[in-house]
């Protein structure tokens, strides 16, 4: 009996931390959160609750714009991302050998070493006006007056995708590293060519690794604040902008916290319904990447 | 050495490779190789791992191209096809059979790529899986098929493209040894029923022996000798064959007299063997030799009149019996040398009450010791 309490106890302050970190650092905070967004400030200092915060953002086509607006081009910049992301995961993993192999990873990873506002800082050099890219076009004759590439959806696209490579990376090379050369083998061998054995037998395999890719990722760049303000400056119309402008510019915390906890419903919905349509389940995903 | 298993002209052959050779850098994996295999044969590569037989096989596959020579399949150079049009199929080590698909589908596989009707490709599944003892098996996973079971999938697999061969890469180095001994007569009658040319690589001589028409020994790249099972084994071309496949007692010593007949040799403990001369390289008086002899071509005897009239003999006493049933031996040393000698022991019970340091009396026929010119490299595997 009294050893069965000192393992309750044991496991009680082994969970605390845990139990701390999500009670105090996650569960409170929404929960706090979501009591602001259900009231209404009908007077100075007085509130009443409502759904009126709610109604708003569904009566004000601006807001569930940007916010159809945001989810679109947060799915576009994952499924580019993973695009581009495959090849290079494939030629990591399974063209490599050796050093080069640990170098190339290296590499992908070398970008985060700086803030990544000192990373888009790096591209608004590069594309602005006065850039390197316009001085360039205009030396070579390309262009005749400066060009400026900031501030447009394409500028976003590439920064958020930029951003997300090494998200895509890393799940993938873990999950491609574990095929056995064999099996890409064995489906030449018994007749199939290049398509058929990256459909048939290396995309299945690395299945987890692109839905956990995938997850990251999309959350990630449907999160992401500074690269699409930086980079698409104020036409850039990203819903966390309009969070942060209702509790910043407007000081309204209510729809603010309203329009924080529709992006949540919707971040969860996009993703189990990309597990429904990949028939993968989140736990087999986050085990075997 | 680049003799042919039968004299048939070429077009017989449904593989064959002409002065093969692979080279890395500097190291040659495989140096002119040369022989093919008729059609319905069960043709064994046996070697020591690291010899090149592996590379041999990728390169009649097609992932690995040769740096000279040639491969043929059904007398057409195939060097310019790649590996997916290739009419050969392998069987991986590891079996790579693909775990996201089911048996069926495993087996269909290449059915797909072929561009089979449906129904036709159903058709032939079933009858592949009904083939194979697993009629019912067919939406399982792979995961829940054993490896014995997972084995037949991987043939099967390979076999209903009814390719001109079959290319096994020691395909049954991953399962226990029961089940490797149960798959060893499985898989011949699998090649029996499917009436199919098989090149089976492996570093185990009694799969190759049991299993094969023909063997073709093969060490440090090249091809020691290409026989039946029972040529390698009662008529070893050199040293290396000798001692790799079998067991066999070995003597190195010198060369003291030379006729017609055979060899007089003083082994470097000094006893003196008579043996007859063996392989290809001539024997010279004063030249160094190795001498094998088969644990079963010693007689053991307690009385030693037994062994008087053989050509050696030797005193001994027993160090200790191995027990292994049919296949037990008798490890004997000998009272002058102290060497010691690996002896077949009958079961027929006369040896059942045979005692540790026993004296007995070993001997064996001139004809019995093979003496073969020492080279510099030692063989490997005799024990």
């Amino acid at each position: 009996m009294k050893l069965r309490t000192s393992a309750q106890l044991g496991l009680f302050l082994l969970l605390a931390p845990i139990l701390v970190w999500l009670v105090a650092l996650i569960i409170l905070p929404h929960a706090d959160m979501f009591l602001v967004s259900m009231r209404e400030k009908v007077a100075l200092r007085t509130y009443e609750f409502s759904v009126a915060n709610y109604t708003e953002f569904f009566t004000e086509p601006l807001y569930w714009r940007t916010f159809a607006r945001t989810a679109i081009m947060s799915i576009l910049a994952t499924i580019l991302t993973l695009l581009i992301g495959f090849p290079v995961a494939y030629y990591i993993a399974k063209m490599l050998r050796g050093r080069l192999k640990g170098f190339l990873f290296l590499l992908c990873l070398v970008p985060f070493w700086v803030s990544e506002l000192v990373r888009t800082f790096g591209w608004m050099i590069l594309l602005r006006e006065s850039g390197l890219f316009s001085g360039v076009l205009q030396w070579t004759g390309l262009a005749d007056g400066p060009v400026e590439m900031l501030y447009n959806d394409a500028t976003i696209m590439v920064g958020l995708v930029y951003t997300s490579m090494l998200f895509m990376v890393v799940p993938l090379v873990s999950t491609l590293d574990s095929l056995d050369d064999a099996q890409v083998e064995a489906g030449y061998d018994l007749g199939g060519n290049a398509f058929t054995v990256l459909r048939q037998i290396i995309i299945p395999h690395a299945m987890p690794g692109i839905v956990s890719g995938c997850i990251v990722v999309f959350m990630l760049t449907l999160g992401n604040y500074l690269t699409p303000v930086l980079l698409g400056g104020k036409d850039s119309l990203w819903f966390t902008a309009q969070i942060y402008t209702q509790f910043i510019t407007r000081f309204n915390w209510e729809l603010g916290a309203a329009f924080g906890f529709l992006l949540l419903a919707l971040s969860s919905m996009i993703i189990w319904a990309g597990l429904k349509i990949t028939r993968q389940t989140f736990t087999e995903t986050m085990g075997e990447a | 050495m680049s003799e042919r298993v039968d004299s048939e002209s070429t077009d017989t052959f449904d593989l064959e490779c002409r002065n093969l050779a692979r080279q890395y850098g500097h190291f040659i994996a495989v140096d002119n190789v040369s022989f093919g295999v008729p059609q319905g044969d069960f043709f064994s590569i046996l070697g020591p791992s690291g010899c090149g037989k592996t590379t041999i096989l990728r390169m009649m596959a097609g992932f690995d191209q040769p740096t000279s020579g040639d491969i043929l399949i059904k007398g057409k150079s195939v060097l310019d096809v790649p590996p997916n049009r290739r009419p050969v199929n392998m069987v991986f080590q590891q079996l790579a059979l693909f775990p996201m698909m089911t048996v069926a589908e495993n087996i269909a596989y290449g059915l797909v790529r072929k561009g089979l009707g449906k129904s036709d490709i159903a058709e032939k599944v079933q009858s592949a899986l009904d083939r194979i003892g697993l009629p019912t098996s067919g939406d399982k996973s792979i995961k829940q098929l054993s490896g014995g079971q997972q084995q037949r999938v991987a043939i099967a697999r390979c076999l209903v493209l009814e390719p001109a061969a079959l290319l096994l890469d020691e395909p049954l180095g991953a399962l226990d040894l029961k089940l490797r001994e149960h798959m060893k007569v499985e898989l011949k009658k699998m090649q029996d029923q499917f009436a199919t040319t098989f090149v089976y690589i492996t570093h185990d001589q009694s799969e190759a022996l049991v299993m094969s028409n023909h063997v073709a020994v093969m060490n440090e790249g090249r091809f020691e000798q290409i026989g039946t099972p029972q040529d390698l084994y009662y008529h070893p071309d050199t040293a290396f064959v000798a001692g790799f496949v079998g067991d066999s007692n070995r003597w190195h010593g010198k060369v003291e007299s030379l006729d017609k007949d055979g060899v007089k040799v003083v082994s470097a403990d000094g006893v003196e063997l008579l043996a007859t001369s063996a392989g290809d390289a001539p024997l010279v008086q004063g030249g160094e030799v190795d001498i094998f002899v088969r644990p079963e071509s010693v007689v053991l005897s307690i009385d030693e009149d037994r062994v008087s009239t053989m050509e050696n003999r030797i005193d001994g006493e027993l160090i200790s019996i191995l027990f292994n049933g049919a296949n037990s031996r008798a490890l004997i040393r000998d009272r002058r040398t102290g060497g010691e000698l690996d002896v077949a022991l009958p079961q027929t019970g006369e040896f059942s009450s045979l005692a540790r340091g026993q004296h007995v009396h070993l001997g064996w026929g001139m004809s019995q010791a093979k003496a073969f010119t020492a080279k510099n490299t030692t063989a490997g595997g005799a024990q």
